[in-house]
């Protein structure tokens, strides 16, 4: 009996969230403005403006909002409901009050054989020789120099490839977008040439998986055994670090600023260490960085032993959905580990 | 009866977490300055202490780079921290929790780490998942909070 009655009041706690109809605007305050900004004007998020818009379907928004796109920040949102996704859909829609175009769901015919030298010729320069977008960074910036304001689609990418139809990219071909400089290619390309960059498109395929050190792989840390003392420890450590060129900041206890000078655990320390060049670098290719700065390497002494710890920066950075960063991030675990591996030496 | 309880509990503390979004963030309506010191209260509102303040854009504008506001906010609760850091030293690179405080012209994106997207990592503690869900509900609490600051 208590049983169902803990069963009902539970019920009872989630049915208002069943049967209320989704609100679109306090959705998309929760899940989209932080990066597409308040009213789509962009951020780390592609802008969402009526001209974006007017080239825009609904099915491929609520494809784009499913499916995301892996690699480049955008995640999926499986957990919405397709009333959700059509709540978001119909409050983008109200801000420019156009309707959403419609394209027809056939292929579009084209050879893809004849499509290539095409997309060579016009396509490339932007959306780079495997389809994945060339440049800096993703999304637009407002405080950081970028090479493009909209970064160039990633064409390969399996969200945009299960979300775009092939009229509506033929259509973005035809017409171009001002807020990303394509231009328009209804002068320069007939529709028999339009479907065959179409079809060549299709053929792209996405890059392979990146992965970083078999033996640290799905590990949340790296940690190794110092056979030094607690203090001995700390000095190899910033002596390794310098040799690889890092800046180091005054050490911090990992309890300090917690509790007063006295209390704090003197045996948990961590030395943080940045190089500047990488650290502007890091932040153009993704400026949520910050919350995993600044680099710290952990020197703890547990039950008689000194360990040396960091963050697992492949698997961290995976949490970013950015390729980008990803590629720097196993350059990074090489250079870390070497750094501890001569601290322990 | 206590397992069910307990199960229920945990589905409790974990329902309003989002799996695919491994990042919390919200745009807030506000000068990063200002948003900041906004979210220091908030965060002692929610019982943390602020450990420390990290100026990411100080040291980059020393080297002459072209940056905005950009800070991150360590915090915790001594006891967690001391208590996870004795079981997990492996937690140590999360620890204090974060926030960083980024500028976007008037306005202001704080984001952070998802705790829960740690379980990826950690699957194997319960004890974890539980702090995790915790840590989580959390920081969302007071990222919207900040998000609807002006609205009050």
């Amino acid at each position: 009996m208590k049983r169902h009655l803990i069963l009902l009041l539970l019920l009872c706690l989630l049915a208002p969230s069943l049967w209320a109809a989704p609100d679109g605007k306090a959705l998309y305050e929760a899940h989209c403005s932080a990066c597409h900004q308040s009213e789509g004007k962009g951020g780390i998020g592609l802008p969402l403006t009526g001209e974006i818009l007017s080239q825009l379907s609904d099915d491929y928004i609520a494809k784009t909002i499913r499916n995301g796109r892996p690699g480049r920040i955008m995640p999926a949102f499986v957990a919405l409901s397709d009333a959700q996704v059509k709540a978001i859909l119909q409050y983008i829609r109200s801000w420019s009050n156009q309707p959403a175009p419609v394209y027809p769901k056939l292929a579009v015919k084209g050879d893809p054989a004849q499509g290539k030298p095409l997309y060579k010729k016009h396509c490339q320069r932007c959306h780079g020789a495997d389809g994945s977008g060339e440049g800096t960074g993703t999304g637009v910036t407002l405080s950081r120099e970028r090479e493009f304001m909209v970064m160039p689609a990633a064409l390969n990418n399996p969200g945009f490839q299960r979300s775009a139809s092939d009229a509506m990219i033929a259509d973005i071909i035809r017409r171009g977008r001002k807020v990303g400089g394509m231009p328009a290619f209804r002068k320069k390309l007939t529709d028999e040439q339009i479907g065959d960059v179409v079809a060549y498109v299709r053929t792209l395929k996405s890059p392979p998986p990146i992965r970083g050190m078999r033996e640290w792989a799905g590990k949340p840390a790296y940690i190794m055994e110092s056979p030094y003392s607690f203090e001995d420890t700390v000095q190899a450590l910033r002596q390794a670090l310098t040799g690889a060129n890092f800046r180091i900041f005054p050490p911090r206890y990992l309890e300090q600023g917690l509790t007063d000078e006295f209390s704090v655990n003197k045996k948990q320390l961590g030395i943080r260490f940045c190089n500047f060049k990488e650290l502007y670098h890091l932040l153009n290719i993704d400026p949520r960085m910050g919350t995993v700065l600044p680099c710290r390497i952990n020197v703890l002494e547990r039950n008689g032993k000194v360990l040396l710890v960091s963050p697992n920066v492949v698997e961290v950075a995976r949490l970013f959905n950015n390729r980008e960063l990803l590629e720097v991030a196993v350059i990074m675990e090489e250079i870390i580990l070497g750094v501890m591996e001569e601290a322990t030496l | 009866m206590k397992r069910l309880l307990f199960s229920l509990l945990l589905f409790a503390a974990v329902l309003p977490v989002r799996a695919e979004e491994t990042l919390l963030m919200v745009r807030v309506n506000m000068k990063a300055a200002d948003a900041m010191e906004v979210l220091k209260e908030t965060i002692r509102e929610y019982g943390y202490e602020v450990a420390h303040v990290q100026r990411c854009d100080g040291g980059m504008a020393e080297f002459d780079y072209k940056t905005d506001f950009y800070r991150v906010v360590f915090f915790g609760k001594l006891e967690e921290v001391r208590g996870i850091l004795d079981a997990y030293p492996e937690m140590a690179p999360f620890l204090p929790l974060k926030i960083a405080v980024i500028a976007e012209e008037d306005q202001t994106v704080l984001a952070s780490i998802d705790p829960v997207a740690l379980s990826r990592l950690y699957g194997h503690s319960r004890v974890l998942r539980v702090q995790f869900a915790r840590w989580h509900n959390d920081i969302q609490a007071i990222l919207e909070e900040m998000r609807d600051f002006r609205k009050k």
